[in-house]
């Protein structure tokens, strides 16, 4: 008995790698493409959901995720009532509102019920293993984030962008190699950045001083530039088609058709640029062993030719904007680096929530 | 470059927090009496209205009746009413007091004309505007823009003979060390050292001594002239702001071509070899030096760089755009703010919409009306409450809606203040052995490229 249920478990397990649902992947595209052309209404929260529901096979534990999401805008709406902030410019009441999503994400925060018990609301966590996702494509969800209070450089900003939404104020993604951060701007200190895996608020230098950004790559908007909410819903396309390609059999088509789309709304996205190369590259890969060879052999036909320039083309214009490939194992050294060279890198001017207790 | 008043503006901003009619208005929330719905009426109301026939009860005349409650409100009633009138009979007095001080008074800056020496900055400002901005000579603009402040007293002819004879002197030395006359990259190398070494031609007898760096009040603060290329050739040492420009000068002179770039209080030279790579020169110490560098400062903010108003080399449109700028600079330490500054400043926008430089010279104008205008009218702008005083004078509304915007348009920009002693750290800092490392490793780079034009 034992043994067979093992070996159900086992079947649908590897079911649920192997093939995508192909059905949710297309429904979830249309609704991402609305968004963008403006047939629907706009929601990052729904747009994330539903690219995570897809790849869950339409297992996502939805009474779970809103719960939690109703939660945290509580809170976020509790403190900002209960705690002051120090800031006197005309934008007051949007600035309490980033504050207290800070405090949200990143404080232990005491919060009492009505039968007078005391609970403790813990900050999220960096969750150091696997930041890529390469063992577990979930650890990139914000839905994972919600049920283990641990999350990375992909779903902390992605929460907090969400939670913004929820209670009305607007929250900017901005990219780094790797690596997705929140901006905001207040009438005090213009634009300025919020780092939620170290919980701090770096000074754009942080990142220019990597070393792995290229001056172009910023000018061009590649980098470190305020995305607006049709950007981000771009971002989630390019999340759609990278969750399809972790299923063992995918459509190359439906991957390139969602990285065009996310292009034609952010022009300058790199990520969906190297998806559309990756996927050509695979392509030719997929001829070339229709015809029983490989890829010595590209030059030969004209159908593979012409692809392999395309594909040149599409690299020369990656370069031109400035992209340069961060290794992933400096990637995590960077990182860190602003948790170690705090002092150097923080803005001290960004005012927040003094702790009261 | 020059310190903003920066501070000093955002002290007004703070102060109009609760300015009602800001630039993104927020109008106070009236409470609109709904219409009763049906459903407000609850059907036990019905029993609480008094019964006509109740009998009185004597004790009422010690204890108030329903008929002294409805006096009492009356009273109330009209008290408040009164109040009412008379808050409108203020605010239609204030009103008639506005409009009176409206038609009297122009709440613009005055002018400074009649003041003598500003007629020399009208007379410069003309023949700037008349330089064409795609070709001008930086060495004719920079002379008049200097020759402004000091009134007329300087000679061309003597300036422009020191521009030639160091021209000559390049050329030679250029000749006597086998640089090829033609390329680029051996004509700013002979500027560099110029700028940086001790240059001799032992056949004229001639040398000349590296620039030093004047450390003492160098944005000019004091002494206005501290930013001019005659002082810098009058005693051998300058700023961040004379040695770029003499050097763009001397450029001009021997047909180099080479750029000004900006970055936060400063500025510095860009030029390319003949196969498009770029080298940045840091004249303040004789150093080549990377972008990395300059993006330490930690005032570079992002959005400048989208924006191009930082690390880029200057177009001759935006160049011309700066100097005016430089121009305005002069006249506001010299005279102070007027309606002149806000023409100059105008057309330094016309020519470089984005320059950060001539949008903060624009916003300290306006500033300055702003709070010029509000003291007129005794409003004390330091008064958060006093300043709501001004809602009955439209243009003063007005013109703090255009400083507002002005603010808005700067913080796009990417713009941010540099402190004084920031920006000195950051100039220490290229003392630091990193920064000496990657100056020798490009010189290397430099002199194999320039081995290759002497062949």
């Amino acid at each position: 008995m034992k043994k067979i249920l093992c070996l159900l478990l086992f079947i649908s397990f590897s079911a649920f790698a192997q093939i995508p649902n192909q059905n949710l992947y297309d429904e979830a595209f249309e609704k991402l493409s609305d968004m963008l052309d403006g047939k629907r209404k706009l929601s990052f929260k729904e747009a994330v959901f539903t690219v995570e529901n897809a790849y869950l096979q339409g297992m996502l534990d939805t009474v779970f995720v809103n719960r939690q999401i109703n939660f945290l805008k509580n809170l976020s709406v509790q403190i900002q009532q209960n705690r002051i902030l120090e800031y006197n410019e005309r934008d007051k009441e949007t600035v309490s509102k980033y504050a207290s999503l800070f405090v949200v994400m990143k404080d232990t925060t005491k919060i009492i019920d009505q039968n007078e018990k005391v609970f403790l609301h813990l900050p999220f966590e960096y969750d150091f293993e696997d930041v890529f996702g390469h063992y577990e494509w979930e650890n990139m969800f914000v839905s994972k984030l919600l049920a283990t209070r641990k999350g990375n450089c992909h779903s902390l900003p992605y929460l907090y962008k969400i939670l913004a939404e929820e209670i009305g104020v607007t929250a900017h993604l901005a990219l780094a190699p790797s690596h997705t951060y929140i901006k905001h701007r207040s009438e005090k200190d213009g634009w300025y950045n919020t780092e939620l895996t170290s919980g701090i608020f770096p000074i754009d230098a942080w990142l220019m001083a990597s070393g792995y950004i290229h001056i172009d790559a910023i000018r061009n908007g590649v980098y470190m530039k305020a995305l607006t909410d049709k950007e981000s819903i771009a971002l989630c396309l390019v999340d759609l088609a990278l969750s399809y390609q972790k299923h063992e059999f995918y459509d190359l088509d439906f991957v390139i058709k969602c990285a065009d789309k996310a292009l034609e709304y952010f022009p300058n996205y790199i990520s969906a640029m190297m998806l559309i190369t990756e996927a050509k590259g695979k392509q030719i890969e997929n001829i070339l062993f229709g015809k029983g060879t490989d890829f010595s052999k590209v030059n030969q036909y004209p159908e593979t030719r012409k692809i392999l320039e395309e594909v040149r083309q599409d690299l020369v214009k990656i370069h031109e904007l400035g992209y340069r490939q961060m290794p992933e194992e400096m990637y995590l050294d960077w990182l860190v680096s602003l948790y170690y060279e705090r002092d150097k890198y923080q803005n001290k001017k960004i005012n927040t929530f003094t702790k009261t207790d | 470059m020059r310190t903003s008043k920066l501070l000093n503006l955002t002290l007004i901003i703070g102060l109009t927090v609760q300015l009602t009619f800001g630039q993104a208005p927020q109008i106070p929330t009236i409470q609109i009496p709904t219409v009763p719905q049906p459903t407000h009426f609850t059907p036990q109301s019905i029993f609480d209205l008094p019964k006509p026939h109740s009998p009185t009860n004597p004790m009422d005349i010690f204890q108030g009746t329903d008929e002294q409650e409805r006096i009492r409100r009356q009273n109330e009633q009209l008290i408040r009413e009164a109040e009412k009138y008379e808050h409108q009979r203020l605010e239609t007095q204030k009103q008639l007091y506005a409009d009176l001080k409206m038609e009297r008074t122009n709440f613009g800056l005055p002018s400074k004309n009649h003041i003598a020496g500003t007629e020399y900055y009208r007379k410069a400002f003309d023949k700037l505007s008349g330089m064409n901005p795609d070709d001008f000579s930086v060495k004719e603009a920079t002379f008049i823009i200097e020759n402004a402040f000091y009134e007329e007293q300087k000679s061309y002819e003597e300036f422009d003979k020191i521009v030639k004879q160091t021209g000559n002197f390049l050329r030679k030395k250029m000749d006597e060390l086998g640089y090829d006359p033609n390329s680029n990259l051996p004509k700013n190398l002979i500027l560099f050292q110029f700028f940086s070494d001790t240059l001799e031609l032992k056949k004229e007898n001639l040398k000349h001594l590296p620039f030093k760096y004047d450390f003492d009040d160098y944005w000019g603060k004091e002494d206005w002239t501290k930013m001019f290329v005659h002082k810098l050739l009058q005693t051998g040492s300058g700023q961040c702001n004379s040695l770029p420009r003499l050097y763009l000068i001397l450029a001009e002179e021997i047909g180099a071509e080479a750029f000004l770039a900006l970055s936060p209080n400063h500025s510095y030279i860009k030029f390319r070899d003949d196969d498009d790579n770029w080298y940045n020169l840091e004249l303040t110490n004789g150093m080549f030096t990377l972008d990395s560098f300059v993006l330490q400062s930690g005032y570079i903010k992002s959005e400048a760089l989208q924006n191009g108003i930082y690390m880029q080399p200057l177009s001759s449109k935006q160049l011309l755009s700066q100097l005016i700028t430089d121009f305005a600079s002069g006249y506001t330490h010299k005279f102070g703010y007027s309606p002149f500054v806000k023409k100059v400043a105008d057309k330094a926008l016309e020519l470089d919409p984005k320059s950060a430089n001539a949008n903060m010279v624009n916003s300290n104008f306006l500033t300055i009306q702003f709070e010029n205008a509000v003291k007129q009218i005794g409003v004390n702008p330091r008064d958060n409450k006093d300043l709501q005083n001004i809602r009955f004078y439209p243009p003063i509304v007005e013109m703090l809606n255009q400083t507002n915007a002005q603010y808005h348009k700067i913080d796009d920009l990417g713009y941010e203040y540099m402190p004084a002693t920031a920006y000195q750290k950051w100039l220490d800092d290229l003392m630091e052995a990193k920064q000496q490392q990657d100056n020798e490793n490009i010189k290397r780079q430099f002199n194999i490229k320039l081995n290759q034009f002497k062949d």
